[in-house]
């Protein structure tokens, strides 16, 4: 690695440390997906502050398509690092009244669907890539989805369906973290091999540790290469990855709620590791 | 605003979706396998780049148009109206209802206008729809109708059901004399006694028995409502209130559709009209020809005269 390379790996890692703080800040108030949004901070470093290209009036040239909407918590941390939405504002994630949903609805800023009903985010990427592209517009198309959603029959009509129509400015984000809603999902109802799946349905895909930085920059820089085929990252991830005290104690949380005994050990965790990476 | 003569048009959106594709470079005709069934043929042929094919997969269909629509396009979804409905609900009112884009879906061959029991027939299709709200829902009662309310919904914001005619279908409004309206009514035949209210294919319905009670000297009214959703509840309580009964006529199950729609919009009032609502009784209704389904679930011209002179007696 270079010494510029390091530098702009040190930088995403700091703002994944800030991500992972902001999630705990956020969820920590009344309760949220913690785990998913902790794991996912490195994508959403690389995503939202490497990846994506800026227009001129502050936001992303890009699009990003939430699938899952319990990952929203995600975008809320790294759109925090962004300055699109202030902390303050996020603590009232959870709450009666708020506009900040735990699962997003259309036109809330950051959110280009309606992200709740599971499966239904890979349709509608491939759809937005197939008219960017049919407009000639040179607008790549981000989806994140989750390893469970992958049970839904509607992913692999979409997957179909952007293999042949070659959606080459596409890519697909698979937050691979073996569990969904009631387990595991080797065990609720086994997914893999998942690149080899959407091989064979026309994509190219690549397994990616979903928490190491300089492969998932490797992999967003491979997908720009792949000519004619849509792109497809399998995360591994695991719940509180980045926090080890975190993904000790609470390593199939699904959700988490407010009043547990474990948010001041991960805070201070995470401030530590905020600390080290500043200096 | 009636034609003197029916007019039978073979393939009318063949004609209709070409016209609007040509006007409109924005419009994608999109289509689940069903491009020759809908009669989706010169757009795809002469204007290729409007036209998109999902293959046999409808809840990709409607999630795909939806995404085209967040890229800036108007999608016009088209396939049978029981699987737009059945089939993709979730994805209507999910990835389609629930945002500003202009998403348009029309569902061919609805209710009984399709020879395949069950399974290809949709008599649900209006009251499922019609239960998402911010939606506009649709049912034309010929080509006339049907081409300029789809003129119309390419404006509109969100979800826009439209059901479609495809086939030998009467051509009954001239166009030169009427002009679709968001919401609007038409009466078609002013009269005492007996108010008719109908929608879509089963206007025609109406039309035929109307004819037949001209014939036999019956009072009645006729009132065409196109526009299921946003309904028009003032023009609806005014005709309703005007009669002594009220004989509502549909293509669809009598649970959710047009019937319980006026009921609704009358019980809202208070005090009102009796209302006997004709259309597919709460059953699987059967298969074949048209004429044999409207026989069997006495919705042929001489069933529904009768029924309507009987509501008096």
């Amino acid at each position: 690695m270079t010494g510029e390379q390091s530098k702009r790996v040190r930088a995403l890692e700091l703002i994944a440390a800030k991500i992972r703080r902001n999630v705990l800040d956020i969820c920590m108030q009344r309760g949220g997906y913690a785990g998913q949004g902790v794991a996912l901070a490195d994508i959403a470093a690389c995503l939202y502050f490497d990846e994506m290209r800026s227009d001129d009036k502050g936001w992303f040239h890009d699009r990003f398509v939430l699938s899952n909407g319990h990952d929203a918590i995600m975008t809320y941390g790294a759109l925090a690092e962004h300055g699109s939405y202030s902390l303050e504002e996020l603590r009232s994630y959870n709450e009666d009244g708020t506009k900040i949903d735990q699962s997003p609805i259309e036109g809330q800023l950051g959110f280009e669907i309606t992200a709740g009903s599971l499966g239904q985010g890979p349709s509608q990427a491939a759809g937005i890539a197939w008219g960017e592209r049919h407009q000639g517009s040179d607008k790549r198309v981000y989806c994140l989805f989750s390893d469970g959603e992958l049970q839904e029959g509607n992913v692999w009509e979409a997957a179909m369906f952007a293999g042949h129509q070659k959606l080459s400015n596409m890519v697909y984000i698979i937050d691979n973290n073996d569990m969904q809603a009631t387990g595991s999902t080797t065990d609720v109802l086994g997914v893999e091999p998942v690149p080899e799946k959407f091989e064979a349905f026309g994509c190219a895909a690549r397994r990616v540790n979903g928490n190491d930085i300089p492969e998932i920059l490797d992999a967003f820089a491979e997908a720009k290469h792949i000519k004619d085929k849509p792109y497809v990252m399998v995360c591994d991830t695991r719940l509180f990855a980045g926090i080890d005290c975190l993904q000790e104690a609470l390593p199939t949380a699904h959700y988490v709620a407010a009043h547990s005994a474990d948010w001041q050990a991960g805070l201070s965790e995470i401030n530590t590791t905020l600390a080290a990476l500043a200096d | 605003m009636l034609l003197a003569e029916r007019i039978i048009d073979g393939a009318p959106f063949d004609e209709i979706s070409f016209d609007l594709c040509s006007r409109r470079p924005d419009v994608i005709m999109m289509s689940a396998d069903l491009s020759k069934y809908t009669q989706l043929n010169r757009v795809k042929k002469e204007l290729p780049d409007q036209h998109l094919d999902v293959g046999m997969a409808e809840q990709n269909l409607i999630s795909v148009a939806a995404g085209v629509a967040k890229a800036g396009y108007v999608p016009v979804a088209t396939t049978f109206a029981c699987y737009a409905t059945r089939r993709a609900y979730d994805q209507m009112m999910i990835c389609m209802g629930t945002g500003p884009k202009t998403s348009i879906v029309i569902g061919f061959t609805p209710g009984i206008a399709n020879p395949a029991r069950i399974h290809h027939q949709a008599a649900e299709d209006l009251g499922m729809i019609r239960a998402i709200p911010n939606t506009t829902v649709i049912d034309p009662m010929d080509v006339t109708e049907f081409k300029q309310a789809l003129d119309v919904a390419v404006d509109l914001p969100g979800l826009v059901y439209l059901r479609g005619h495809r086939g030998d279908t009467p051509r009954l409004l001239d166009p030169e004399r009427y002009t679709f309206e968001l919401g609007k009514t038409c009466t078609l035949r002013e009269g005492a006694n007996v108010g008719v209210v109908a929608t879509g294919h089963a206007t025609q319905w109406a039309l035929e028995a109307s004819e037949i009670l001209q014939k036999d000297g019956f009072d009645h009214s006729l009132l065409h409502v196109p526009t299921i959703k946003p309904v028009n509840e003032s023009e609806i309580v005014e005709f309703c209130f005007a009669h002594d009964q009220i004989v509502t006529v549909e293509n669809h199950n009598i649970v959710t559709g047009l019937g319980s729609l006026v009921t609704e919009v009358v019980a809202n009032v208070g005090r009102g009209p009796r209302i006997t609502r004709l259309g597919i009784p709460d059953v699987w209704a059967p298969g074949g020809t048209l004429a044999h389904i409207r026989k069997e679930l006495a919705l042929d011209a001489d069933a529904l005269a009768s029924k309507i002179r009987g509501v008096c007696q």
